[in-house]
């Protein structure tokens, strides 16, 4: 396994002095390869305290994290002078949610280099990956001389990713990659992480709300609610055995029009549709 | 009577082509007016020249009778509150409290009335618990509820939502959608900038913005019965009306189905 959660809780202290827990006794696994996980849940559940434990940014109050073996633990730099965990962040590629955090050069190609450069890849070799890492995020090289300020905001997102995908991670977090796009735009990068998962068989763990994602592109779905982690499956199991109500979630759009319609039209699907096509199909069917 | 009147509105950013051409606009006092169009599409840029934050090339901007100029702009953005995309990028105060308090402290409301408000708005977005929290520990969705109640004390006459739900979880969305719906029936002029035709379906007016240009206004139903503006357009079609049109294509006659779909595109 490429990371492991034993027991997992963490505490924030407020300027009140109060202590919130924002994940509670958490375990799980992640694999290095071919998993397509989608987290969700409501705000507020934990959900990037969980993420940012899967690279070290953030420490157990208990329990343990395991990254490609290394042991996170509270007290781990204290503890150990030894453990190095700047090789954890180029394994573990975090994408947080609002990209203006994480673009600050002056251009994109600097921007995209500063990655790579900072886990010592050359500065010739930071280059070409800047370019490929362009590419692949759908841009071509005249954004490499652009200053990230002046992008809208999708053009921004990608470019973030492009500095993650620079510094070659196995695993890649993105945090609601998608918030705050419009549909194409949320199409397109979903469809450009499908690519990443699939073709450089890397592990992409996407923080999402929308039910949609999950149900038309994740193999696994974690679901967070109030600090805990409360459901680990497929997205069939989610669907068939999930208790949306009190876990704050939405039925997909698809699922929900192809119910309502089984009620209005007095039938049963046997199954569940993934397009509109199909499902006009399987409309079609029943019609006729 | 118009509280909000555009009049041949013409911008464009330094050294980029035209962003928003040609745009004429009337918003009535008391209604809810969705703008809807992609990223990109101008919709933004059009809320930032209604506050004044960018200055128009060509045209008229008329807000409550005011013709917006360097001398009126601090005028009319007191009648105009905002709530952006990004939470993040309007907080300003060191706790929750802070923050709801910074735009009542800026017009100038006695410090009674501001405790006051503290408190009837922050319960109203359920935030009255995270008061003395410092709001960077916040969650996305609980930052926006905390702007949220922050411009609604401010007791403006038109609120702005721009892209304020894009980032929210589906029952945050949900909630930001019913506060909206209450402020409005209350008499405050509400202007949703959106991508998300689920949402603008709930307001009076829908202006479909593309490429910069005003592709069509209408109410939701006029909007829904206009397939050609709808598939020039490129918006992502709800999925029962995709659905109908499709049975349509198919050339299934069957007017019940077609009023079932038609109802729930409405939201009905």
């Amino acid at each position: 396994m490429a990371i492991k959660f034993e027991q997992v809780s963490y505490d924030y202290v407020g300027v009140d002095q109060t202590r919130y827990r924002a994940i509670s006794n958490i375990t799980l696994d992640i694999a290095e390869t071919g998993e397509f996980i989608t987290l969700i849940g409501e705000t507020g559940s934990g959900k990037s305290t969980l993420v940012q434990h899967m690279n070290a940014l953030m420490r157990p109050t208990e329990g343990e994290v395991t990254v490609y073996g290394v042991k996170i633990y509270k007290d781990v730099k204290k503890k150990n002078k030894n453990v190095k965990l700047n090789p954890l962040r180029q394994k573990v590629g975090l994408v947080f949610q609002f990209p203006e955090y994480q673009l600050f050069e002056e251009t994109v190609e600097r921007d995209i280099m500063f990655g790579p450069k900072n886990f010592g890849v050359s500065d010739a070799d930071a280059k070409v990956r800047a370019r490929q890492a362009l590419q692949a995020v759908g841009l071509d090289a005249s954004y490499l001389e652009r200053s990230p300020f002046n992008l809208s905001g999708g053009e921004k997102k990608r470019v973030s990713i492009a500095g993650i995908l620079a510094m070659e991670p196995d695993i890649l977090v993105l945090d609601e990659p998608t918030s705050g796009l419009d549909p194409k735009g949320r199409e397109a990068l979903l469809k450009l992480f499908t690519e990443i998962h699939r073709n450089l068989n890397k592990t992409v763990i996407i923080i999402t709300h929308d039910m949609n994602t999950v149900y038309e592109y994740a193999s696994r779905v974690l679901v967070m609610n109030k600090s805990e982690l409360v459901f680990d499956g497929t997205p069939d199991e989610l669907f068939l055995t999930g208790d949306f109500g009190s876990w704050n979630l939405e039925t997909p759009d698809m699922i929900d029009l192809t119910r309502k319609l089984e009620t209005k039209l007095g039938v049963t699907f046997h199954r569940l549709p993934k397009t509109v096509e199909d499902l006009h199909a399987m409309v079609l069917e029943v019609l006729s | 009577m118009n509280i909000i009147e555009i009049r041949d509105l013409h911008f464009h950013y330094v050294e980029q082509e035209q962003v928003l051409e040609d745009i004429n606009l009337t918003i009535e006092k008391g209604e809810w007016v969705s703008v809807l169009g992609h990223n990109g599409s101008g919709k933004s840029t059009l809320s930032q020249l209604i506050i004044g934050l960018l200055k128009a090339d060509q045209g008229e901007i008329i807000v409550d009778g005011l013709t917006l100029n360097e001398d009126t702009v601090y005028d009319i953005r007191k009648k105009i509150g905002i709530v952006f995309q990004n939470p993040d990028n309007q907080f300003v105060g060191v706790t929750v409290e802070d923050d709801i308090a910074f735009g009542m402290e800026n017009l100038c409301f006695p410090r009674e009335e501001i405790i006051r408000r503290i408190d009837e708005y922050s319960k109203r977005v359920r935030m009255n618990e995270y008061l003395k929290k410092e709001p960077h520990n916040l969650s996305g969705g609980q930052k926006q509820r905390v702007a949220i109640a922050g411009i609604l004390a401010m007791n403006t006459d038109i609120i702005i939502f721009d892209e304020a739900t894009s980032m929210l979880d589906p029952k945050g969305r949900d909630e930001i959608l019913d506060y909206i719906k209450e402020i409005n029936a209350q008499g405050v002029t509400v202007i949703t900038i959106t991508h998300d035709m689920k949402e603008a379906i709930h307001s009076d007016k829908i202006v479909i913005l593309k490429e910069g240009k005003i592709l069509k206004v209408g109410t939701p139903k006029e909007v829904l019965n206009d397939k050609a503006t709808l598939n020039a357009s490129n918006l992502e079609l709800l999925l029962p009306l995709k659905l109908m049109y499709q049975l349509e294509e198919s050339k299934i006659d069957n007017p019940d189905l077609k009023d079932y779909l038609w109802q729930l595109s409405l939201n009905r």
